[in-house]
């Protein structure tokens, strides 16, 4: 009898704490609904614009130190210049699809959601099919004339979900990102010349290890940025990576001979001790660390990051030198890594939201002259001074502004072409080097597969058999390190691939032959 | 209640009866009102953390997506029970599941009591809380710095473990990179963290064992380690006990972060648990209802754990949790 009071009691109280806070909140909606109807359109035209927008902070240094984004001063000034109010909210780079999905699930939606890729991904946890974004088509062609000219059709085919476009994407000219990073100083010391093909490359590596570099070619956990011998052999177990061999569309890792080309590559390296002993616990930071302290001769990495890393490089070994060079080719004489989608960032706009016209416009000016320039160089008398015509800007040196100057340039710019800066690369030699890297070595190179749009059904339901953008799925990965480490034979891998198979693996070959033979959301090879 | 028997004869007087004794608890609790407020708090916690989230559970039972709701989405019954049964995986992680729970259980549960026995037997205050304090340090650091630490030690090649087998001629062995290892590993670090911090209690109840015990005993001769037999360790049995109980119910709760800051490509076989594959198939895969299926299943056999624990204990010692 007691405790039946006493729940009773507790119950009304806690429904009554609950009434309570729900009905303040509509209380507040209700005043939103009262106000903005109310205002004139030419009211509204010079009023702030005030939204919400959530971005993901992508391993930039500047922002996951910064106490608090919102009051940023480069924030700051591009609200100043946008006559806008931006509530940005990060969501952690490592955890970023599950945030995302707690984020929708707990309905707590940003005016402006970041997404990247498509309208599928997995980090929009089906939001975009069940309508929580609005379609863009009229308002593009009212508010985006810039967006609509300048960014590539490609790109647009991406954010298009049923005939109508529902994101805004930030895009990728030149989709080959990753490169074949070499230390030119240490190359010219063993006195050899650029290498070219797989074994050239063993040679390269060799004579390094000799020359007593602890690491000559940089490993990582999970194959991640060092998987160059298994583009050379074009056996990428990754997501967009299904071919066609003989009217059957499969994914490429299904191709036994070359896969375990790919893996005694790596293991001879592993025997010689060319790669690091224990590279399958080598985090990215330590990656990072090893690179940038001189210890190792070869690595992959974003070409972007060239003149950073060099320049971070540089302060433990002054007399380094770093080159990209055009990465090993395979069998079929060609090589590179694989190719990023066509967009990098992409925007939603949450359906609720009210005058979407302005955040459109938002995005509108992020194609300018002004926000290149404001972008690009800062603003003038702080990060550079005008000299008559001519503008000195100020390439920052030491790390912290660099990572300032990139958070800028590359973060902050939400819409852009993200293959380069070309404003602030053209300024220097070294810049100008780099963007001949990206026209002439990564335009040429770079492996592309099919890819399905939305994914498929059977990688959605089998987790284990599910490869990333840039990792191999689980079912396989161990048995790949464990044959480098020598502790499976590597002629196992035909058995691999049937435990693939059998784990669902079947129902993935069926439902993406039936789609390509439909045509269904089939992406093909850019290159 | 005591007036049953009489009530279920006379009904209208059975039902005075009712109201009286209605209005004698109602007397009863006005009369211990400050106690029943101070309760309030617990009482909603318990219902709005704990309870009524519970009801999420709900989720296992259906194809939950996340913008339709627990109202919207469709029932598909046990379908996910099923799933989860049939899955080739489920049976290797149960296994390591287990397995690390049993470790842990016969392992990393005593060293605590262990630990406590020995302080007990310090004579030197000043040195006995240096080093109280010393062994609870490790529980405050998390699993992050833990695993970076680990990495540090176990490494091959520069760890300081393997230098030191080094000297007696064995090979260096790749510790983090090796199923046969990881195991260890994880029961290994959570002694290491935990077993300083879980001594606070045993030294509470080793405080409140009577000296004029050891006293007498000393006069009929017996030596410490008898003492320790005869009279510490009977007198912990108690405390031994409810502990002892509240680790079965956690028994395939081992933890998500202490063993995913570990796992990597080299030792997952016998590295994942229950926690992490719900973290990866759930939170990464986006299967909620599947997951939340797996998370019941474990629920379920810690509330079994517990109970025949329990029974088991109230019949052998007397002790039990309720």
């Amino acid at each position: 009898m007691k405790k039946w009071v006493s729940l009773v009691l507790t119950c009304v109280l806690a429904v009554g704490f609950l009434a309570a806070c729900t009905g303040k909140d509509e209380s507040v909606k209700g005043e939103d609904k009262g106000n903005t109807p109310a205002e004139g359109k030419t009211e509204t035209a010079n009023e702030v614009t005030k939204f919400s927008i959530s971005l993901r902070t992508l391993n930039f240094g500047h922002v996951e130190k910064s106490p608090d984004i919102n009051a940023d001063k480069w924030v700051k000034k591009l609200e100043e210049l946008t006559n806008a109010d931006l509530d940005i909210r990060l969501v952690p780079h490592k955890e970023y699809e599950q945030k995302m999905a707690q984020m929708f699930a707990t309905n707590e939606i940003p005016d402006v959601v970041q997404g990247q890729g498509g309208v599928t991904g997995k980090e929009m946890a089906g939001s975009v099919e069940a309508g929580v974004f609005m379609p863009l088509d009229d308002l593009l062609q009212q508010y985006g004339p810039n967006l609509l000219k300048k960014i590539p059709k490609d790109a647009w085919n991406r954010m298009t979900y049923q005939g109508k476009i529902y994101g805004i994407p930030e895009w990728l000219g030149n989709p080959s990102r990753r490169a074949t990073w070499i230390r030119k100083d240490l190359l010219d010391k063993v006195g050899l010349p650029v290498p070219k093909t797989v074994d050239e490359y063993m040679d390269v590596l060799r004579a390094f290890k000799k020359l007593g570099v602890e690491n000559p070619y940089m490993g990582r956990q999970d194959f991640k940025y060092a998987d160059t011998f298994f583009g050379a052999y074009d056996v990428f177990p990754y997501l967009n990576q299904f071919e066609e061999v003989d009217g059957q569309v499969q994914p490429k890792f299904l191709d036994a001979e070359h896969m375990m080309q790919a893996l005694t590559t790596y293991k001879t390296m592993y025997n010689e001790g060319l790669i690091h002993k224990e590279f399958a616990t080598i985090n990215p930071t330590t990656f990072k660390n090893t690179i940038l302290a001189g210890k190792a001769g070869m690595w992959s990495m974003n070409a972007n990051e060239l003149i950073q890393w060099e320049t971070q490089l540089k302060q433990t070994v002054p007399d380094a030198k770093l080159e990209i060079i055009p990465s090993p080719t395979g069998p079929d004489g060609k090589g590179g890594y694989y190719m990023y989608g066509d967009v990098a960032r992409a925007y939603f706009i949450n359906a609720k939201y009210k005058q979407p016209e302005k955040i459109i416009r938002f995005f509108d000016w992020m194609l300018s002259d002004e926000a290149e320039k404001f972008f690009t160089f800062g603003v003038e008398g702080e990060t550079f001074t005008m000299n008559g015509d001519q503008m000195d800007y100020k390439q920052p040196t030491d790390s912290q502004a660099v990572d300032e100057e990139r958070y800028r340039q590359a973060f902050l710019w939400l819409i852009q072409d993200t293959t380069y800066n070309k404003g602030s690369l053209s300024l220097t030699e070294e810049g100008k080097n780099l963007m001949s890297v990206f026209d002439n070595i990564l335009a040429n190179e770079g492996r592309d597969g099919i890819e399905f749009e939305p994914r498929l059904e059977a990688l959605k339901k089998n987790p284990d058999i599910t490869p990333l953008s840039d990792t191999p799925p689980s079912v396989l990965i161990s048995h790949m390190v464990k044959m480098v480490y020598g502790q499976e034979p590597i002629e196992n891998w035909p058995k691999v691939i049937e435990e693939w198979k059998s784990k669902g693996g079947n129902d993935v070959l069926k439902e993406a032959n039936e789609k390509f033979q439909k045509k269904e959301g089939v992406f093909l090879p850019r290159r | 209640m005591a007036t049953k028997p009489e009530t279920a004869g006379r009904m209208p007087g059975g039902m005075h009866r009712g109201r009286k004794e209605g209005s004698r608890t109602f007397r009863q609790m006005w009369k211990y009102k400050a106690l029943y407020l101070i309760s309030i708090p617990g009482i909603l916690y318990f219902l709005i953390f704990k309870y009524i989230p519970l009801g999420g559970s709900v989720i296992a039972f259906q194809d939950y997506n996340i913008f339709k709701g627990f109202t919207g989405s469709e029932w598909v019954g046990f379908a996910h029970f099923a799933a989860m049964f049939e899955h080739y995986d489920f049976l290797r992680i149960l296994k390591n599941t287990v397995l690390i729970g049993i470790y842990d259980l016969v392992i990393a549960f005593p060293a605590p009591i262990v630990l406590a026995i020995l302080l007990n037997e310090l004579r030197l205050i000043v040195f006995k809380r240096i080093l109280q304090t010393v062994v609870y340090m490790p529980h405050f650091l998390s699993w992050v710095v833990i695993a970076g630490m680990s990495v540090a030690i176990l490494s091959p090649t520069t760890g300081v473990l393997n230098q030191f087998l080094g000297f007696f001629g064995i090979e260096p062995l790749y510790f983090l990179g090796d199923n046969s290892y990881i195991r260890s590993v994880l029961v290994g670090s959570g002694m290491w963290r935990d077993a300083g911090y879980g001594t606070i209690l045993y030294l509470a109840a080793l405080a409140g064992i009577n000296p004029e015990l050891y006293e007498a005993a000393q006069m009929d001769g017996a030596n410490r380690w008898k003492q320790t037999l005869r009279i510490t360790l009977p007198a912990l049995i108690p405390t031994i006990m409810i502990l002892f109980l509240l680790h079965m119910g956690k028994f395939l709760d081992f933890g998500f972060e202490r063993v995913w800051v570990f796992l990597n490509a080299l030792n997952t076989e016998n590295g994942e648990i229950l926690d992490t594959y719900i973290y990866r198939a759930g939170l990464l895969s986006q299967q909620y209802s599947y997951t939340t299926a797996v998370g019941i299943f474990k629920s379920l056999v810690g509330l079994v754990l517990v109970m025949v624990g329990n029974y088991l204990s109230k019949k052998s010692t007397g002790e039990g949790l309720y």
